[in-house]
């Protein structure tokens, strides 16, 4: 479980979230969506502990950071390291030794090759097989399905069903509404200066359509596309 | 070509001034610096002059990036590209050249002046697909990624380390051991992206005595064949060659704890300075060390607690 009380973020004047509270329970996956500049990846970060905030952030298993899987929307990769490496290194960070990596390699990655040389679909794989190998409670996956083939977005729409009935707690963001109706079981649409609404399954439909007319509107209407 | 020169003055004065300091007293320090580190290795053994002309070289290769090259090409064509490589070179191996001049190493000086114009006209880029296989992938990342990146440099130590052997100069030995330290020491210098410490579930002391481990056991793995080397020939100097090691330790468990003393940010001239100050007087270290410590666990807190 993890409790966020009236969490605000503010950069000097700017302020990205106010007063924003969010409960999420084990086993459930949650989408967190919002336009950009909303402040979905300032939520993250502050869930991670990676940025100073006002407000509350609790988890039943303290510290939150030390039991949290975060794959970032650009994951940062070191030069000269090898994929097998990158793994090593994120696992023993937490702890967890890595013996055999033949059988962790979920989406049949080059691990010997430096993982600077592989393409964005390939990093956002590597970075998402660390952060499962660490055995993690919490997952904050920013932008998980962006830049990733169809077959591997299959096979990571799956795992976050399995991290669910695992009893996990899934965190996850998506420019793609479909990635988020097959897998989330509620979605918290971020909105400037308003409290976030939260949507449940069945009404994901009407958010859908909801958003869709605000986004678009008659804006292609104006636009004169021939 | 001016405009790239005057670009290039220009980031190192931002790069300066992000760290902290004032552009003017950055070069000036930077180059009291490189004057002192020189004038001691001259001081201290007679093989300074080729250290030195090493040094240069390596500064050269460093530049002679491929990507990089390839960018000076398309942007101002062939010709001026190479006349940029050239200045370039000649402009990093000033400060090379002159301090060699002046201890009389004429001809050495006159090589690094051929290299510095003959590696402008070339470029080098590591094989994207070829991993170079290090000891230490078990427990990456500053070992793996720095071996990787001065790799020849360990060939060239082991041999002088032969050669000390060979000709009974236990100096030349000990240059040897130091000069692995030395290079363990660059593996420091830059600061990795806060993830990678944020990833750590440990405390900052616990994530600080883990990372001094890891330097000890592979440091040490890349020292082992000079130190053993040098006490099985040099048996009756084991003391001195013990000390030298130990030395070669302290400053590779500063320079650990002197990287988080200021991360997120890069070391810059506060550290350096008393890094110099403890090259002259290595007992410096004793003070050092835990005043580095110190200040880590403070910087470390906030990302790991």
């Amino acid at each position: 479980m993890i409790q966020i009380k009236n969490l605000t973020k503010r950069y000097g004047s700017h302020t990205v979230l106010e007063n924003v509270s969010m409960d999420f329970s084990a086993g459930h996956v949650y989408g967190i969506v919002g336009e950009n500049g909303v402040g979905k990846t300032t939520l993250f970060r502050c869930i991670a502990g990676l940025e100073h905030y006002d407000g509350d952030i609790t988890s039943d298993a303290p510290p939150l950071k030390n039991h949290l899987g975060l794959l970032l929307t650009e994951p940062f990769f070191l030069p000269k390291m090898t994929g097998e490496e990158y793994i090593r290194l994120l696992c023993h960070a937490r702890g967890i030794r890595i013996i055999d990596l033949a059988h962790s390699n979920l989406f049949d990655l080059p691990l010997h090759q430096y993982a600077t040389t592989y393409s964005t679909g390939m990093k956002k794989k590597l970075a998402i097989t660390a952060i499962l190998l660490q055995e993690n409670k919490y997952f904050i996956l920013d932008e998980p399905f962006n830049g990733v083939d169809i077959q591997s977005n299959i096979v990571l729409a799956a795992v976050i069903h399995r991290l669910k009935a695992l009893g996990k707690v899934v965190i996850l963001s998506s420019h793609i509404f479909s990635t988020l109706r097959d897998t989330c079981d509620e979605i918290h649409l971020l909105r400037k200066g308003e409290a976030p609404k939260t949507v449940l399954r069945p009404d994901f439909g009407a958010l859908e359509a909801e958003m869709k007319a605000a986004v678009v509107g008659d804006k292609l209407e104006h636009f004169n596309l021939k | 070509m001016t405009e790239h020169f005057s670009l290039q003055y220009r980031i190192a004065n931002r790069k300066l001034a992000a760290a902290g300091v004032h552009p003017a007293v950055g070069y000036v320090l930077g180059l009291a610096v490189f004057v002192l580190v020189a004038e001691l290795l001259f001081f201290k053994t007679p093989l300074a002059k080729y250290a030195l002309l090493l040094a240069a070289v390596s500064v050269f290769l460093q530049w002679s990036d491929k990507n990089r090259t390839e960018f000076l090409r398309m942007t101002f064509g062939d010709a001026t590209a190479r006349r940029i490589r050239t200045a370039e070179n000649l402009l990093l191996g000033l400060p090379f050249f002159l301090i060699l001049v002046y201890h009389g190493a004429w001809a050495e000086a006159g090589l690094g002046v051929l290299g510095s114009v003959l590696l402008a006209q070339v470029s080098f880029q590591a094989p994207q697909h070829g991993v170079l296989p290090t000891p230490f992938r078990h427990r990456p990342f500053e070992f793996t990624v720095g071996f990787r990146t001065t790799f020849f440099m360990f060939p060239i130590a082991y041999t002088l380390t032969g050669i000390a052997v060979s000709v009974g100069n236990l100096n030349l030995g000990i240059f040897a051991l130091l000069l692995v330290f030395l290079v363990t020491l660059t593996y420091y210098t830059k600061a990795e992206d806060v993830f990678f410490v944020w990833s750590y579930s440990c405390t900052p002391p616990q994530f600080l005595l883990g990372k001094l481990r890891t330097a000890t056991w592979q440091a040490g793995l890349l020292a082992a064949p000079i130190v053993v080397g040098l006490l099985v020939f040099f048996p009756a100097d084991w003391g001195f060659i013990l000390t030298f090691l130990l030395i070669g330790y302290g400053f590779l468990w500063t320079m650990v704890l002197a990287k988080y003393a200021a991360y997120p940010r890069e070391m810059n001239v506060p550290e350096g300075i008393l890094f110099t100050l403890a090259i002259y007087f290595p007992p410096l270290l004793l003070a050092l060390m835990p005043f580095f410590y110190y200040k880590s666990v403070k910087r470390l807190n906030t990302l790991l607690t």
